[in-house]
Order: C-alpha cells, then structure tokens, then sequence
C-alpha cells in the first residue's frame, strides 16, 4: 500500500533537460556507442532481410507499475538510435505532471517513421501494450502497430536459459557486455521515485532513474549488437 | 422399517392410463390428505401469436424458418418492435417461455445490417456456453456470418485478442466484465465503439450485495461506454419478481419498456404444498424431506409422467438419484431413465443430460438450482421440490419447469424441517396469495461504492464534478486521494498506484476478505469451500464441525489473520452451533412509530459481536451433548436495524417475572427472524437478530435450556438489580457494514411481520416451542402458560398493532 504521509516540499526539484511543452522534459545525449555496421543481421531474430542500422529505434519506458490495465502509465519514454554517421543518440522524454503525457506521446510519435524498427526488452510484453493503452486513453492515433519490432528477451531466453541465472537485462548486459552498474537505483523503484516527485519530493532519485534508463538502452543497443554478430 | 406396506400403498395409486398432473395430484391429495397444507391451481393459457416480423432481414427469417419457427409469441413481438424504437426493454415472462428469441433477434439483425456488436451477461459460465451453442446453431442454419463466442475464465490467452476483434456475440459474466474487461477496456476499443446491444439475463439473480455490485458494473461499463462515444441499449431478461421494472430500472439506472405478457401456451399447473408427517410429537421431529420426494417422484415416474427433482445440495441430488435408480434402472443392459445434473459435472456430461432429457428418453432427473435458470430441457410434467428452495420466486421458477401445452402439469413443494420450510408449508395462502418477492439492490452502500469508484477511476480518470450513478463522485476520490491510489492534477483525478483494484473486489462476497476451507485429512491441503468474513466467526471457530454438502469436517486451526481454516474429515453424529453474543447500541433513530403497547423504531446500531463458545447438538433428536470455548477477536459493525421495545410498565403488568419477559422477548426475536427474511428475500445470514436492553446495557442469549439469560457488556452473566431499568428490545440489523437496504423495509411492514410471526407461532404444530417457531427448547417444559411458545406470544401480542 502506498501512504501519502506528511508532504514535504523539497528544494530539490531540478530535473534535467529542456522543457519542451508545460511538464515535459526532453534530453538529448549524442556519443560513441556500439559502432553499428550499415546493415544489421537479423537472423537472430528469424528475421529475413538485415536491416539498415540507422532504422532502429532503441526504446524503454519508466512507469508507475506493473500492475497492468488502464491504470498503469508511463511516465518516461527513452529512445536510443544510430545517427547516420554511426553515432549513438540517447532521447528521454520525462513528465512531470500527469497532464504533460499527452505531450510526450505526440512527441514519441514524430520520431517514430513507418519503416522504423523498434528494439527493445520485453517490450512486445510490457512497453508496446502499455504505450497503446496510453494513446487510446489520450485519444491519439496509436503510432506502434505494424512497426517491425525486435524483442530481444526471446532470442537472449533461447541461447542462454539455463545457463544464466535469469534473462533479465541486467544479467545478459554482464554476461555479454561486462557492465557493472554503480549506484544503481533498481527499475523496480521507478514508480516510488516519479510519485514521490510528483508529490513535492525530491529530484534526486528521478534523475538516478534517467540515468538508470540511459544504461538500459545503451545495454539493449549493446545486447543487439552482440546477437546480430553471433555466428547464424 | 416400513418400506414394504409403504411401496405397495403407493404402488396402488400408480395412474395406469397415460396421466397427467391434474389426475396425479388429485390421487395424492386423496391418499395423503393429512400431508397436503395447501393444493391449488394455476390456470393455464392458450398461446398469443404474432407473425415473423416484416423488417427481420429475409436470412434470419429463413433461417428461424428452418428451425421450426414460423411465428413469434406475442411477447417476442412485442420486444422486437420496444427494441426497435430504441428503448431499453425487460422481459418478464416465465421459464421457457423463448425469452432468449426476444434479444437473438435484434442483436443477430444490429450484427447482419450494421455490423453491431452486442455484449451478453449471465450469471453463470453454463449458461454462456448454452447461449453461444444456440447462436451457432441458428447462424448456420441460415448461414448468417454472425461470430459468438463467450468469454470467460476458461477462454485460453490466445483466443482472447481473436475475440476482442472479431466477436460480434461477446457472452460473458458480470465478474469477468469486472475483472477482465472493463479494466482492460483499451484493448476493447473496437468492440466497445461498435457496442450496440447489452443483454443481461436472469437479472433476478441480481439483487442484494451481489445486486449491488452488478448495478455498479453496470455504471462502470457505461462510463466506458461513453469514453467511446457509444450508449448501448440495454435488453435485460428476469424470471418473475415483484419488481421487474423497478428492479431492472434500479440496475441500468434508465428508463425501461417492460414486457411482461408472455405469449407461450401453457397447460393448468397443480400445485400442492406437502409436509412430512410428524413421527415425534413431543420434539416436532418430521419424518425427511427425501423419503416423501423419493415416494413422490417414483409414484409419478411409475405413472409414466416425465419428473424432476430438485434437491438442495449436490449430495442430495445423488442420493436421491441413487434411490430412484435403485428402482428404475436395475438392469444395466437397459439404457437408463434416471439421470442426475448438477454443477460439478462436466459440461459434456451436462450437455448430454440436456439432449436426452428434451429427446424424452429420461423418464426422471435429479438437479440442483443448476436447472432453476434458462437450461433448455424440453417439457416436463412433474416437479418435486425436496425442501422450499429460500423465496417464492425461485419456487416459481423450478415449478416454472413442468409444464405442457395441452395438458396439466404437477408441482409439489416438500418442506423440510427447517424452520423457513416449516412456516411456508404452513402458510399456503402465502403461496397462492403471494406476490413474488421484490428484488433489491442498494448500488449506493458506501463499502460498495468505494470499491466501484475505486475501479472507475483506475479504468478512466474522473474529470471535474463527473456522476457516478446518482451522485458526483467528488467526495469518495477525496478519500481515495489520501489513500494515496489516486493523484488529483488540476480537474483530474488520475490512478497512480501499482495495483489492480478489480482483483481485490469479489462480486459475490463482502468486505474484509473471505476464509478459505483447508482439507487436511491424510495429509493432503485442498480447498474445500470458502466462507464469508462475517460468518467465519461463527461457523469456522476451532472445533466447529463445518459440514460441506452434508459431509462434516472438524475445524481444527483456525488462522484468522490468514484468513484460513483447518479441517479434517470426520464422523460424528452431531453438528455444532455458535453461541453468540451479540451487543447492540443504538446510534441514531431515523423513524419510530406505535406498535401495540410499545413501539418500533428504524435507525442505525452499532454491533458487537462475541463467540464465547459453542454447542454440541445431536443430529435428528437435537440434544444439547456439550460445550467448547471459543477465542475470537469481536466482530464490531456499524449497521442499520429496525427494532421493538415495550415500556417497562407494560411488562410488569404482563409478566409476574422478568425472567419471563426475557424468554418471551428471545421467542419473538426468533419468529419475527423467521418472518422477516421471508420477506425481504434475504439469505438468513445477512439478516441477524438480537435481544437486549434498550439503553445497550445488557443483552440477552439462550442458554441450555432455550431460556434468557442476561449478559453484561462483557458478556458475564449478571442480574439485575430489581430496581434497575427493564426495557428488553428485540433488533433485527442488517450483517453488512453499513446496511444493505433491508431493515426500511422491514420497518414499513413493521405490522405485518408482528401479526405473520403470532400466525406462525399459533400455528405450529409444537407443544412448547420448537425450531419450526420460537427456537429450540427442552421437552420438559410443561406448563403451558409458561412455555417459551407462550410467552413469545404474549410479548407479540403486546406488540400487535391496537
């Protein structure tokens, strides 16, 4: 159960980036990452055709739970892709008022084309229905069908089960990639610390939650480099 | 054992022409005169036609054609065009009468012309999956293109999307729209946008708690419904109640047409009201229920008449089955004519039983109120009843299913020895007379409509000074606010918690969570039953035994914090009984009125609840063989009652003891128990009674005897100081929190249930007093003046409007 306690305002309550629309925040990081090949394999994925590097489009939500159904939002969308000169950019679009939501899909939106091909973790599962979910309560036209999408959790289950622990991210990102995080706040505490902010708390924990989000694309980005470059 | 005389004397009345129910009860009303407490008849009545409607798409019609159906009943007419004309419509027509042709037509129509979608309810998943059966069968009949599918807990994960996007016929239950659905509406979005029809059948199922949550589901699903920019019209279908309109307005909250002319032929119904004979004066001891329903229905399946039996529990309905297979179906080499239908069969095994019956190659069947509902079985000519099945209107719906065109059809009720039994075997004129009881609902019961608003707002968010049912809905997501589930952002309350708040809001319970039944016997750990929070205290304490279907099981932990109970299998020859004491005060009074020489009051109490201990009572003679502690936390509750009080100058006049008073005060609580859940259709464990003084000193219980005995506040015997103020008080509260609607209306018939409970009393059979009127006493008890019978009539009398 959550409580709501004595609400203290906290003076902290700097959140990065620009303020795009009332609430809504946009940040944008361009940097080295993954040297992608013009085409990426895809066999991985039983996938036919490679697909051109600068199509993808990395993304991962943050979001009040996973309780499931109309009640669960999304309050922060990430997105990671490869510029045509192979850089890598990082695009987080942060709330931080309910209303700003609206907002922040029609902004998803834009960056989505029609031959774009989203990447993610579990996101067939969990980040893509939620997302649709939210555009049909928003009464937006609802931008993600018929977009091909790579959920890497499949292929990662289908190599490695059983000879990991698990196949969460965190897992394959170390026995792939060797991340180790540091100062880490876990996923899991994404919805208390966006509630809490919302709330009047601190900014503190939101912005670990950034950067936490920013490790994860850089780790699925990573993820599918390495099972496009597997041995078919 | 007299079996032997007993098969031959009924054998005689065996009808040997091919008979029908007038001749059958006649012969029994002649035989067993002193077993019948009441015979009537209900007149039957030539058929309403009307033609195929004109603007029925030419399909459909051919495809009704080819099924045999080449006309309408008036009723199925009237509610073609009432649907037309874009009203919402009820229909109230008795059971198989072709109710579900009243909604297949529009909705087939909607779906062939505009390709409109409809979403079904029913109470039950068998009843779904008949209804979809019968949609498929007349789609291909006529090739229609129409797709039904139902939805439920058994749909598998990769049918659900098919459905979501292609059913045209959604078929379901109210917990799944609760649960599943609504809570999920955006993966709904295309069948909500093109929902045209809401059918709900058997609305009369839907009263009370459950009622009261369905009604709110109704209002979620219209709020829905909205976001989508839809209003679905609403077909809702009912058995006969009191109220159909009201009851059917109350739920949808709109106005609605109601049909309630049925069109479909019936032949004369006897009816005949039978009570077992007496075999121990002194105790009231009966002789079983089963033995006459047994006896009745092999006389009537010997005369070749096509019966059904309805028993009240699954174990009845083999034992009963067993008895007439015994004599119907001893040679196996024979295909058999007794069949057995209850839940817990396999659909298959269900569908099968349903075949044969209407193919007419089962001569007897024996079904629990798994039949009482929409099932078609084809016609019958004989219903036993083994026991009053707890209203009048489900009396009627079971009677409903013997029933022919052209001949006369035979209906017996049997009472058993309970007491509700007991009193409306002897109350026949209750029958005949009786209006079928009122459904209620109390949409508005604050717990209630905390949990609905609490779902509404996690499926849409509330906007401004938005309507829930009657109401704005502002200040309960106040409350949700400082819960914390909700987050209030300008005009917008939005959900913000991690959680599903459907799943933690049963339809068919109420609040503070159900305990499961835990079977330990030999080592295993199966669920065997689940009880509500409010009866746990009673029914689950350690050592109670905890009968399933008549099998009895000691409760042996009792996990109350867990919500669990431990049991065992066992076998012992006597049932438990809670002693509770229960503590009232009263806390506010809305009304008072005279009643007699004292006077009757409604308002709200305040309700504790204390287990001390329990009874060992032996099964048959009733005896008192001992005694158990009980440690349980009280159960507080804040409720509604009505209750009666005579003035302390009154009662000296009357009684020379108080003692006397106390007794008199116990036995018309009892009675007036009895009466009052009659009449308000309530299950008897959400109407309570309690004697105690009106100022909430003292409060009053039974002890071994059946005699008052009064109880300070903590539930110590005390006595009175005989200067200290008297005014015993008998209150009958609602067991919901917060009320579920039934003590205004016990109130409004405030006299009648008095001058019904004196009925009762006088007319029992009894000697002193026995569970059929004033509660169980001693035999001992000899003086008649003094007996508990006695003195509860004298109090009632007291009470009797002057």
């Amino acid at each position: 159960m959550l409580s709501v306690g004595p609400r203290a305002p906290s003076s902290d309550r700097m959140v990065p980036g620009i303020e795009i629309a009332p609430g809504l925040f946009l940040t944008e990081a361009i940097m080295e990452w993954g040297h992608p090949p013009a085409m990426i394999d895809t066999t991985f994925a039983r996938w036919n055709e490679p697909v051109a590097h600068n199509r993808l489009l990395h993304f991962d939500t943050e979001t009040t739970g996973l309780a499931g159904g109309t009640g669960t939002r999304a309050w922060m969308i990430g997105t990671a892709d490869w510029l045509a000169d192979g850089r890598f950019r990082l695009r987080q679009l942060t709330t931080t008022t309910m209303g700003a939501e609206t907002d922040m899909l029609r902004n998803f939106a834009r960056w989505l084309r029609p031959d774009t091909v989203l990447v993610s973790y579990n996101g067939k599962c969990y980040d893509s229905p939620l997302l649709k979910t939210r555009y049909r309560l928003a009464r937006l036209p609802e931008p993600l069908t018929g977009l091909g999408h790579l959920d890497l959790l499949h292929p990662v289950r289908r190599h490695w089960k059983g000879s990991w622990e698990n196949c969460r991210l965190a897992t394959a990102e170390r026995e792939l990639l060797g991340v180790v995080r540091e100062d880490d706040l876990p996923g899991s505490e994404a919805p208390a610390a966006w509630l809490s902010y919302l709330r009047g708390g601190s900014a503190v924990n939101l912005r670990r939650v950034m950067v936490h989000n920013s490790q994860d694309l850089k780790s699925v980005a990573g993820v599918l480099l390495h099972l496009a470059g597997l041995p078919s | 054992m007299n079996a032997l005389p007993d098969r031959y004397a009924s054998d005689e009345l065996v009808l040997r022409e091919p008979g029908d129910g007038r001749t059958l009860a006649q012969r029994l009303s002649k035989r067993y005169a002193a077993r019948i407490t009441g015979a009537f008849v209900v007149p039957g009545r030539d058929g309403s036609f009307a033609p195929l409607p004109d603007d029925l798409p030419t399909a459909l019609a051919q495809a009704l054609r080819s099924r045999g159906i080449e006309q309408l009943y008036s009723h199925q007419a009237d509610a073609w065009v009432a649907t037309q004309s874009g009203a919402h419509v009820a229909i109230v027509t008795p059971t198989a009468s072709g109710k579900s042709l009243c909604y297949t037509l529009p909705v087939i129509t909607a779906a062939m012309t505009q390709h409109a979608k409809a979403l079904y309810l029913f109470p039950t998943k068998a009843l779904a999956q008949d209804q979809v059966a019968e949609l498929l069968e007349l789609n291909q009949a006529g090739d229609l293109g129409v797709k039904a599918f139902t939805f439920d807990g058994d749909t598998p994960g990769d049918a659900r999307q098919a459905i979501r996007l292609h059913g045209d016929i959604v078929v379901s239950n109210p917990d799944m729209l609760h649960q599943a659905i609504l809570p999920h509406h955006t993966k709904w979005a295309q069948f909500f946008e093109n929902l045209r029809y809401v059918v709900i059948d058997e609305v009369h199922t839907y009263r009370g708690v459950f009622g009261s949550h369905v009604a709110n589901v109704i209002r979620r699903l219209k709020r829905v419904c909205a976001f989508y920019g839809v209003t679905p019209q609403f077909i809702l279908c009912s058995a006969t109640i009191g109220n159909p309109k009201e009851h059917a307005e109350a739920l949808i909250e709109d106005a609605v047409t109601a049909i309630t002319e049925s069109g479909a032929p019936t032949g004369d119904k006897h009816v005949l009201l039978w009570n077992p004979p007496v075999v121990n004066p002194d105790l009231g001891l009966r002789a079983s229920a089963r033995s006459q329903t047994n006896r009745i229905a092999r006389l009537a399946i010997k005369s070749g008449m096509k019966t059904l039996v309805f028993a009240q529990s699954r174990t009845m309905v083999e034992v009963l089955t067993k008895y007439l297979k015994d004599v119907f179906d001893s040679d196996p080499r024979k295909p058999a004519r007794i069949r057995a239908y209850r839940g817990g069969y396999l659909p298959k095994e269900r569908r099968a039983a349903e075949r044969e019956m209407r193919a007419g190659t089962i001569d007897g069947i024996v079904s629990t109120s798994a039949l009482e509902l929409g099932v078609d079985i084809g016609s019958l000519d004989v219903v036993v009843l083994n026991g009053y099945p707890g209203s009048v209107a489900a009396t009627w719906q079971r009677f409903g299913r013997a029933g022919r065109r052209q001949q006369s059809a035979l209906g017996v009720m049997v009472a058993s020895s309970d007491p509700l039994d007991q009193y409306l075997v002897r109350h026949p004129e209750f029958f005949q007379g009786a209006t079928p009881e009122h459904a209620r609902i109390q949409p508005d019961q604050p717990l209630i409509l905390l949990d609905h608003i609490r779902c509404a707002a996690f499926e849409l968010p509330f906007i401004g000074d938005e309507m829930f049912g009657t109401d704005v809905a502002t200040p309960w997501l106040d409350v949700l606010g400082e819960e914390g589930v909700l987050h209030r952002e300008g005009d917008r309350w939005e959900w913000i918690a991690d959680s599903y708040p459907a799943i933690t809001v049963s339809l068919r319970s109420v609040a503070d969570g159900n305990f499961v039944v835990v079977d330990r016997t030999n080592g295993r750990q199966t669920i065997i039953a689940e009880v509500d929070y409010s009866a746990a205290p009673v029914t689950l304490y350690e050592g109670a035994i905890h009968m399933i279907q008549s099998v009895p099981y000691q409760v042996e932990r009792l996990d109350w914090e867990g919500r669990k109970a431990y049991v065992t299998r066992t076998h012992v020859d006597y049932y438990t009984d809670a002693i509770d004491y229960t503590k009232l005060k009263v806390l506010d009074c809305f009304d008072t009125s005279n009643a007699g020489c004292g006077q009757a009051h409604h308002g709200e109490v305040h309700v504790v609840r204390r287990v001390p201990g329990y009874k060992k009572i032996r099964f048959y003679s009733h005896e008192n063989i001992g005694f158990g502690p009980v440690n349980l936390p009280d159960q507080e509750l804040h409720t509604t009652a009505v209750w009666w009080q005579l003035a302390q100058l009154v009662l000296d006049a009357a009684f020379e003891q108080r003692q006397q008073a106390l007794d008199g005060f116990l036995g018309a609580a009892y009675a007036l128990h009895i009466v009052a859940t009659v009449a308000v259709m309530a299950e008897a464990r959400d109407l309570q009674k309690s004697v105690g003084s009106g100022d909430g000193a003292w409060f009053v219980s039974a002890d071994v005897a059946g005699r008052g005995q009064i109880r300070g506040t903590d539930g110590q015997p005390v006595a009175l100081a005989a200067d200290a103020p008297f005014t015993p008080t008998v209150y009958l509260y609602d067991a919901f929190p917060g009320g579920i609607g039934q003590s205004e209306p016990l109130f409004s018939r405030r006299e009648d249930l008095v001058a019904q409970s004196v009925t009762l009393i006088e007319r029992c059979d009894c000697r002193g007093g026995c569970p059929g009127c004033v509660g169980p006493v001693l035999a001992a008890d000899e003086n008649a003046a003094t007996t508990p019978k006695a003195l509860a009539l004298r109090v009632l009398a007291l009470l009797v409007a002057l």
